[in-house]
């Protein structure tokens, strides 16, 4: 066994030998992964996975490295950019992928790519059809 | 600042190139030549084509040091860098076929299963699929 593999098992022993939180935290990931163009809030993620909201936050947090709420935004952000790519409207784009307003949707996607959805989507698709002949 | 570059010291970068592209399926972006028969050799996931470029670097065969601590890592058994996948079975049945040799088959880790392959080119590379 190399000495990576030995460091892997350790460590397997110690962050990750309860494996029924890690069940749940990755069914709860999936989760989010699956639904997040619906509007969704930590009750609720905690209820479909029967645990306390605090509970769930604190375990999410701890094996995922983000919150649920940093992790819904990225997967949201990621999705956005697929549908942006496929040509829908930023307002179709935005409630698509469970935002509720299109004015704070462009801000956080600023944010989050350096760009709004219109300049990324324009950029993105002359990108795919050049216009230039060179 | 942005993160654009990731960088990979390789011994052999025409050998890499070939590795890199038709075994992982990465596509070439950039290739200059830097003197001495050495390369700016930068390549590309095929989804992401204008994010992170991975840089094919011959660092190991100029700077002794960066040898040095290569060979370290692949005695080690230590990946240099990972990839993420979506299903690492199908990866690594691909890649097994392609003849590409695993120092660890895919296993379960907490919230990720992981696998650790041999680039051929002084380096161990680990792939990752979060489940």
């Amino acid at each position: 066994m190399t000495f990576y593999e030995k460091k892997l098992r350790e460590l397997r022993g110690t962050i990750y030998a309860n494996q029924a939180q890690i069940d749940t935290i990755i069914r709860a990931r999936n989760y989010l992964r699956e639904h997040y163009g619906e509007p969704l809030n930590l009750d609720q993620l905690a209820q479909v996975h029967l645990v306390s909201k605090y509970h769930l936050l604190r375990l999410f947090k701890r094996y995922h490295g983000v919150t649920p709420r940093q992790f819904l935004i990225d997967v949201r952000i990621e999705k956005a950019k697929e549908n942006l790519l496929a040509g829908k409207t930023v307002t179709d784009t935005c409630f698509a992928v469970g935002f509720e307003s299109p004015g704070s949707f462009s801000s956080l996607f600023k944010r989050k790519t350096g760009k709004t959805p219109g300049q990324y989507q324009k950029e993105q698709l002359s990108r795919s059809n050049p216009s230039l002949d060179l | 600042m942005r993160v654009t570059i990731i960088s990979i010291p390789v011994r052999d970068q025409e050998k890499a190139l070939q590795f890199y592209t038709k075994k992982l399926g990465f596509l070439k972006k950039v290739d200059m030549p830097l003197g001495g028969g050495n390369r700016w050799l930068t390549l590309v996931s095929k989804d992401a084509q204008s994010g992170p470029e991975i840089l094919l670097e011959p660092a190991p065969l100029h700077f002794e040091p960066a040898k040095v601590f290569q060979d370290a890592l692949m005695d080690a058994g230590m990946p240099w860098t990972q990839f993420d996948v979506d299903d690492l079975d199908q990866e690594y049945d691909r890649l097994v076929k392609l003849g590409v040799e695993f120092s660890i088959p895919p296993r379960e880790m907490g919230t990720v299963r992981y696998a650790v392959f041999n680039d051929t080119c002084g380096n161990n590379i680990q792939l990752v699929e979060h489940l």
